[in-house]
């Protein structure tokens, strides 16, 4: 019966077309009003002559101090335009932290631990399969040597071992990456939400690269995973203040300290979830480092939906019934989610999306509003915005739920699957996880733009937008370089433990 | 003094016993299996248990860490030995191969490696092989335990216990030998095959019933050799001219068959103590000499042979006794149709019950060398050994010497000691 569809998939061509040309007609309003009118000036002017022309030069009577006024005048505005515009922030390179293979935790070592220790508890147990199928993990993420132990020993000093391992190991990387001496650091910024020590992780860094003292230091801690983007909010913002300076910041979440101990269901959860894994980035708003930077810094949105209860009380670390302190999840973590989405793309949306997309939001806002309140809500199309989405890889959930309010493709999601598929939770790094996988499949082109969202306790949502700054080569090395070939896999809704 | 065979925690001189998972560097293909042999089946209810002791010159740099990371070097290639057991729907055993990893056990010790030798009894060396064995869960029941002793002067203990259903004696050495290899950094060339083909080759594919093996009652999912009676161990060096050579007529060519007249001697003494019945039909265990290739796989090869008499033992010669050993019969191909019927849910046990010798004279031990240098110490012996008894023979740090592991019923090991004493195995 080939007539059926035909019909239908002429209309749906046509509709693509009539989208397309809508789209070309409002963002390139400008060019399309200045087009007819540069067509009549020109025509104009071939009709006047030549020598009309210098007559109407002539009678114009410009005077020498007219002229030099003027001049002063333009060059007066264009120097106050450049001086007070923000600097230009680049993301000069980047290095994720890859475990050693003796870290790793297949779903078989997992469960038999969990058995082990929670022996009196089959409940809990059978609770964390049921997590474990479903999560998205698969049999290579990673957990510190001190979680490997029956039962597990977060002593304090297994907790700096692991955060020495994982930050000056990314932080090597970056060194010879980017052929950065330590000396030359300008700002060093840590994140790292659950271990606080004293001194602070930043004072560890400076201690063991010998940093200059009058480095300008600070260490986050207590913010959660979206602690990420908000280093790099910090770190553009001193940046703007300090001319010529590059800052170094490090993502990272210690998991020794905070492997929860008790049989609290909500709280085995983030057990389940979170793994091992670091990020250090080197951002700089030096003219000279223009050429070799990797991504220059669009936007950068926070949104705290704090002064909201729900919001607030929805990722609670408490202590349980017997004491052991652990990291409540609640039920609508989901719901609240959505909601800080929403808010964080209100305000990003008037910023990135094409004037096409706006008028439409606009035009379906007055509808709502003003005619039909039943009208449905008219959610841009941000795939006309960014080429490449970085969804914090916080669980299966949260990546379904954000495909599915952004209408993304597989594609779109695909980093974030996989990232969370072989690197697990990791917290604030994983986007950076997720950034390196786009370039190892050598998606990335130049003018790209790149969307990470971040979610994070509070309730906080983040969002940064980057425009990639030159096409970037696969790279050789990377805690990709030796199995992206085997990616992008297919995973299973529930995995057969 | 014997030392009794009781599962173990870390107990007696060991302490602060640390417990964690060692596995395989690379993730095994979801849904992969490994079929045991009927041979393999046979062998379920025993463990192999070898301990190796370096001096503290040797294994004080040596970190934990740097000893996990060459176990993972070493999983690589025999990923599936980190699986678990699961039954099929009629009951058959087989591995899960699921990267669930192995045990790996540190502890410490507060006696130096010279004190700890000082003892002559050997099988004081129990204490640095952590053992429990498969079952009652299947699922989370680790087929491998490493123990990791640290004694007071930096010197090391490695100890392995190492379910005999994945592989034989031969086996173990090689894998530890492999690992001793990957400890010391050298580039390892040649990776274990573990897939090749296992069979072998038997002269006698006719024995139908082999008296070597017996069928024992169900044990189910807990993997233990029941016993009656209390089982106790005891360990002694042998010197080959003093001790052995005198017990037989000299050959012009000067080679003695050290292991058959070390076995014709103890089946003598054991003879003598266990009057009725008297134990006229013995098992002996060694390696195969037509080992198919590939050579050294991972799995049960060994050569299970049995010897029967028609003579009285306690009076008979050595010389009579080591000429009947000689004509041993190869029952594997038995033991293989036996273990595999039923869909292996038939028990046996094979290491006791007939009286048992094993022969691992030959395998040269001392050459698992780390950092280039030999173990002071080597210790071997089989774990849920039936109420027969054992005798285990292998290579002593000298090479004019041999060690003799004996396990025996508690109630026969002092009359058996005193036998010995009678014909000069060990000091009066």
């Amino acid at each position: 019966m080939p007539q059926a569809p035909m019909p239908e998939l002429t209309s749906s061509v046509k509709l693509k077309y009539v989208k397309l040309g809508y789209q070309y007609l409002v963002n390139h309003f400008l060019s399309f009003l200045l087009i007819p009118i540069m067509a009549i000036g020109a025509v104009e002017l071939l009709r006047m002559g030549p020598e009309e022309i210098l007559n109407v030069w002539n009678s114009l009577e410009f005077d020498l101090v007219q002229v030099l006024c003027t001049s002063f005048f333009v060059i007066f505005i264009s120097t106050v335009y450049f001086m007070s515009k923000p600097r230009t922030i680049y993301l000069v390179d980047y290095s994720c932290y890859k475990p050693p293979v003796t870290c790793r935790v297949p779903f078989a070592t997992f469960m038999e631990h969990s058995r082990l220790i929670l022996k009196d508890k089959p409940k809990s147990v059978e609770f964390q399969m049921r997590i474990l199928e479903r999560s998205g993990l698969g049999e290579e993420t990673s957990l510190p040597p001190a979680i490997h132990y029956i039962p597990p020993t977060p002593t304090m000093d297994a907790a700096r071992s692991e955060a020495q391992l994982v930050i000056f190991t990314a932080m090597d990387d970056l060194f010879k990456k980017t052929g950065l001496k330590p000396k030359d650091v300008d700002i060093l910024i840590v994140n790292c939400s659950l271990f606080s020590p004293t001194p602070s992780l930043s004072a560890m860094v400076i201690n063991k690269y010998k940093l200059r003292s009058n480095i300008k230091s600070v260490n986050l801690s207590g913010m959660g995973c979206s602690a990420g983007l908000i280093s790099v909010d910090l770190a553009r913002d001193l940046l703007q203040v300090h001319p010529n300076s590059n800052a170094i910041i490090v993502s990272t979440e210690i998991i020794t300290p905070n492997y929860y101990q008790g049989n609290e269901r909500a709280m085995l959860l983030p057990n389940c979830l979170f793994r091992m894994g670091a990020a250090a980035i080197l951002m700089s708003n030096r003219r000279s480092d223009r050429w070799r930077a990797k991504y220059k810094l669009s936007h950068l949105v926070r949104t705290h939906r704090g002064s909201d209860d729900k919001s607030f009380y929805c990722v609670y670390e408490q202590e349980d019934k017997e004491g052991h302190v652990g990291i409540n999840l609640s039920k609508d973590l989901m719901a609240i989610a959505g909601e800080a989405l929403k808010a964080n793309i209100t305000t990003i949306g008037p910023l990135v999306l094409p004037a096409s997309e706006q008028l439409l939001f606009l035009l379906s806002l007055i509808g709502r509003k003003i005619f039909n309140p039943k009208l449905k809500p008219y959610i841009p199309d941000f795939k006309l915005a960014f080429e490449h989405f970085c969804i914090h890889a916080g669980g299966r959930a949260v990546i379904d739920e954000l495909q599915k309010n952004l209408q993304l493709s597989g594609e779109h999601v695909e980093a974030s699957r996989m990232t969370l598929h072989r690197f697990g939770n990791t917290s604030s790094s994983s986007l950076w996880y997720e950034l390196s996988y786009i370039e190892s499949k050598g998606r990335m082109r130049r003018g790209d733009r790149v969307w990470q969202i971040a979610f994070g306790s509070g309730f906080k949502c983040n969002s940064a937008v980057w425009k990639c700054n030159r096409t970037i080569k696969t790279p050789k090395d990377g805690p990709w370089s030796d199995c992206i070939d085997r990616y992008p896999v297919f995973i299973p809704e529930v995995v057969k433990l | 003094m014997g030392r009794s065979q009781e599962q173990g925690e870390g107990q007696g001189p060991i302490h602060s016993i640390r417990l964690s998972t060692v596995g395989a560097a690379r993730p095994t293909e979801t849904g992969t299996t490994h079929e045991p042999t009927g041979l393999d089946l046979a062998m379920k209810l025993h463990y192999l248990k070898a301990a190796y002791i370096y001096s503290p010159e040797t294994a004080r740099d040596l970190t934990v860490r740097h000893m996990k990371e060459s176990m993972f070097m070493l999983f690589d290639q025999i990923a599936w030995t980190t699986g678990r057991f699961s039954r099929r729907d009629s009951g058959r055993p087989y591995i899960k191969c699921n990267d669930c990893g192995t045990r790996f056990v540190e502890g410490q010790c507060n006696l130096t490696v010279e004190e700890w030798l000082s003892q002559p009894d050997r099988s004081v060396d129990e204490f640095l092989v952590y053992h429990q064995p498969i079952g009652p869960e299947l699922a989370i029941s680790p087929l491998i335990y490493v123990q990791l002793t640290r004694f007071k002067c930096g010197g090391l203990g490695l100890g392995l216990s190492w379910a005999n259903i994945i592989g034989d004696s031969f086996s173990l050495f090689y894998a530890f030998n492999f690992w001793t290899k990957a400890i010391t950094g050298e580039t390892i060339h040649a990776p274990i095959p573990s897939k090749g083909d296992r069979g072998f080759q038997s002269p006698n594919p006719t024995v139908k019933d082999p008296v070597s093996v017996k069928r024992i009652d169900p044990v189910g999912d807990l993997w233990v050799t029941p016993n009656n009676k209390k089982m106790a161990t005891y360990c002694f060096n042998l010197s080959v001219a003093d001790q052995i050579s005198p017990h037989f007529p000299a050959n012009g060519d000067n080679s003695i068959p050290v292991f058959e007249i070390i076995a014709g001697i103890i089946w003598k003494c054991v003879a003598k103590v266990r009057a009725e019945p008297e134990p006229v039909t013995v098992t002996i265990i060694k390696k195969d000499p037509n080992d198919l290739k590939p050579n050294n796989a991972i799995r049960n090869s060994q050569v299970i042979s049995s010897v029967q008499v028609d003579f009285p033992v306690a009076e008979a010669t050595v010389e009579e006794l080591v000429r009947s050993i000689g004509e041993a019969k190869d029952e594997r191909f038995g033991i293989e149709e036996i273990g595999g019927s039923c869909d292996g849910n038939l028990d046996f046990v094979v290491y006791g019950a007939k009286l048992t010798f094993v022969d691992l004279s030959g395998e040269d031990l001392y050459g698992a060398r780390v950092m280039g240098k030999s173990p002071h110490s080597v210790y071997f012996n089989v774990e849920g050994v039936g109420e027969e008894g054992l005798v285990v023979v292998y290579a002593a740090a000298k090479s004019e010497e041999r060690v003799v592991t004996v396990t025996l019923p508690e109630e026969e090991m002092e009359m058996v000691k005193l036998e010995f004493k009678k014909c000069g195995m060990i000091a009066p």
